[in-house]
């Protein structure tokens, strides 16, 4: 079922993406003539607490969030609620544990990006240039999926061709992130975070409806799906996959890159601590709602995801089926707002890990407006293979953002926990866990190999742990200086 | 007010890495508290025959109970032990 084609449809995703151009162009404007590094890549450590929290959660909550994830509601059931719930754990971890720690960090070396404080934490240009590389290559991944969700969900939708979706919101978030740079992507990431929120309100709404009401949608589930209220759904459910989430979605998120550089660019802790609170309510409710349409879908998709074109499509024909034609364009909003946060969100930081992180390291002295260029360039660059990656969309959305996320912890969680709250954490234990663990975790996820059927996180996230140990057993000691520096209550 | 700025100006170097290095701790434990909330409220609860909603105990305890514990944890973290503190650099507000 498409809407084939209707402008109707359309009219509100373009007059949202007309306002996302508006914000940037804005934000640029009112940042000409102030340091440039600081104010594209960090946004001049200046955000409220409003919008560092939307920002993180909005890019946290991705396209998969939206589609992928409540498809496997559909088909799981609550079970699936009661794993995704594990993300509300996300947002007070990283900002309670990381937030202040690396923003005193970042002002005392005036760092603007997490390879930054790794290079000054272990002393070593070969190990930020490793940090880079493994964000710009899981970044990539996790673009990828977001285009491809976006565009599918765009298609579905609208009516209008896949390769059309592709096209107006690639560009429009390339061209938002390019121009504007942090500042914007936090300003429209906040745009994006709340009508994310309005669009699962309009769509639960309309679910109720459409099924006859929340009692008879639920007797139906009751009588046809009852597996569908056990936790484990008659094995579709199996308890490794809570234990592997926790890891994935919950724990190990604190490591992500995206996610730990917010905690340089607020401007004081008092907004740290209301983007804690504001953030864990925000991402809760996200989660909970819109996996919690999913499962109401029963109301509406009475076969199998399979009959529908398997989970991912599952959404978008709800969507399709239950809502207005002219309401259909502002239900899709949020899950595209998804869509662009994160790609926004990614691609400025794996601008930096390019720029900032690797050019300006070798080429400190480059003039600001050839830096400027060259970062819009490098933005815009990195966007544009990603697009055209998505050209050839690969299937399971989810699975290849959890591939990426996995990726991003095994190589980061361990480098950063440890090495800013451990004296004993050195340089060779850094090196050892980061590409030892993300080298394991990549072939075991090549290979297939699992132990006891769990994801390969828990083999990435051991591995890492274990090389990072013996390296500090073996390596040498951080210097005093550098240990100073870092641990001065010590 | 005064006295809170007051305080955050009087904090040494070594004092916030101190307060940062506790905060963190703190907030371990209200991650572990969370897994053990979780645990309880939806594996816990599952042979529970009671439903709210048309939901099983289990389902609602284990997803809107869950939410619910990790806001009052946020609130206390953040508003009960967390510590304003002056980040320094010029663009923090004191």
């Amino acid at each position: 079922m498409t809407n084939e084609g209707n402008i109707i449809a359309l009219l509100p995703l373009l007059l949202f993406m007309a306002v996302m151009v508006g914000i940037s162009i804005f934000v640029r404007h009112k940042q000409a003539g102030k340091n440039f590094v600081g104010s594209y890549f960090i946004g001049n450590r200046n955000l409220g607490g409003f919008v560092l929290a939307m920002t993180t959660v909005a890019t946290y909550s991705s396209v998969s969030s939206f589609v992928g994830g409540p498809g496997m509601a559909y088909k799981i059931g609550c079970g699936w609620i009661y794993m995704a719930v594990v993300q509300v754990t996300a947002i007070f971890l990283v900002l309670g544990i990381f937030g202040k720690r690396v923003a005193l960090l970042a002002r005392k070396f005036n760092a603007v990006t997490v390879v930054d404080i790794i290079r000054e934490r272990f002393n070593s240009n070969f190990l930020a240039a490793v940090s880079a590389f493994v964000i710009v290559l899981f970044f990539c991944g996790t673009m990828t999926a977001q285009f491809v969700g976006g565009a599918k969900l765009f298609s579905t939708v609208t009516g209008y061709g896949y390769e059309v979706g592709l096209v107006l919101f690639g560009l429009i978030v390339v061209i938002c992130t390019s121009i504007g740079g942090f500042r914007a992507v936090a300003i429209t990431d906040t745009c994006c975070a709340l009508i994310m929120m309005v669009g699962i309100v309009l769509l639960l709404n309309y679910v109720l409806q459409y099924g006859g009401g929340y009692e008879n949608i639920m007797t139906t589930i009751e009588t046809n799906n009852p597996e569908m209220l056990e936790p484990f759904s008659a094995g579709n459910m199996p308890l490794g996959l809570y234990f592997t989430q926790w890891l994935l979605v919950g724990i190990c998120t604190i490591a992500l890159p995206q996610s730990v550089v917010r905690g340089i660019s607020y401007k004081n802790t008092k907004g740290l601590h209301s983007a804690m609170l504001i953030g864990t309510v925000v991402v809760g409710f996200m989660n909970i709602g819109i996996n919690f349409a999913g499962v109401l879908a029963h109301g509406v998709l009475p076969g199998t995801p399979e009959d529908y074109g398997g989970v991912d499509n599952i959404i978008p024909t709800t969507i399709v089926t239950v809502m207005p034609i002219e309401l259909v364009g502002l239900a899709i909003i949020g899950p595209l707002a998804a869509s662009i946060s994160t790609i926004s969100g990614l691609l400025i930081v794996a601008s930096s890990a390019i720029i900032k992180d690797v050019y300006m390291h070798y080429k400190p002295n480059t003039e600001s407006s050839k830096l400027k260029m060259l970062s819009m360039a490098t933005t815009a660059i990195i966007g544009g293979v990603v697009f055209f990656i998505a050209l050839t969309p690969p299937s399971l959305i989810w699975l290849i953002n959890m591939f990426a996320f996995g990726g991003l912890e095994t190589a980061f969680f361990w480098t950063l926990l440890l090495g800013l709250f451990w004296k004993g954490a050195n340089k060779a234990g850094a090196m050892l866990s980061m590409i030892g663990g993300t080298i394991i975790y990549c072939a075991t996820q090549a290979a297939g190999f699992k132990i006891l059927g769990l994801h390969q996180i828990t083999i990435g996230i051991t591995v890492s742990l274990i090389l990072f140990l013996i390296g500090c057993k073996f390596g040498k000691s951080s210097d005093k200086e550098t240990l100073e520096k870092f641990f001065p209550n010590d | 007010m005064a006295k809170i700025l007051n305080f955050k100006q009087k904090m040494t170097e070594a004092e916030k890495f101190s307060v940062v290095r506790r905060e963190a701790i703190y907030t371990g434990v209200a991650l572990a508290l969370l897994i053990i909330f979780w645990l309880i409220a939806g594996f816990g609860l599952m042979s529970v025959d009671v439903k709210i909603f048309h939901l099983p105990l289990w389902a609602v305890a284990g997803s809107v109970g869950v939410w619910i514990f990790a806001i009052c944890a946020s609130y206390i973290l953040s508003h009960k032990i967390f510590k304003d503190i002056d980040l320094g650099g010029d663009d923090d507000d004191k």
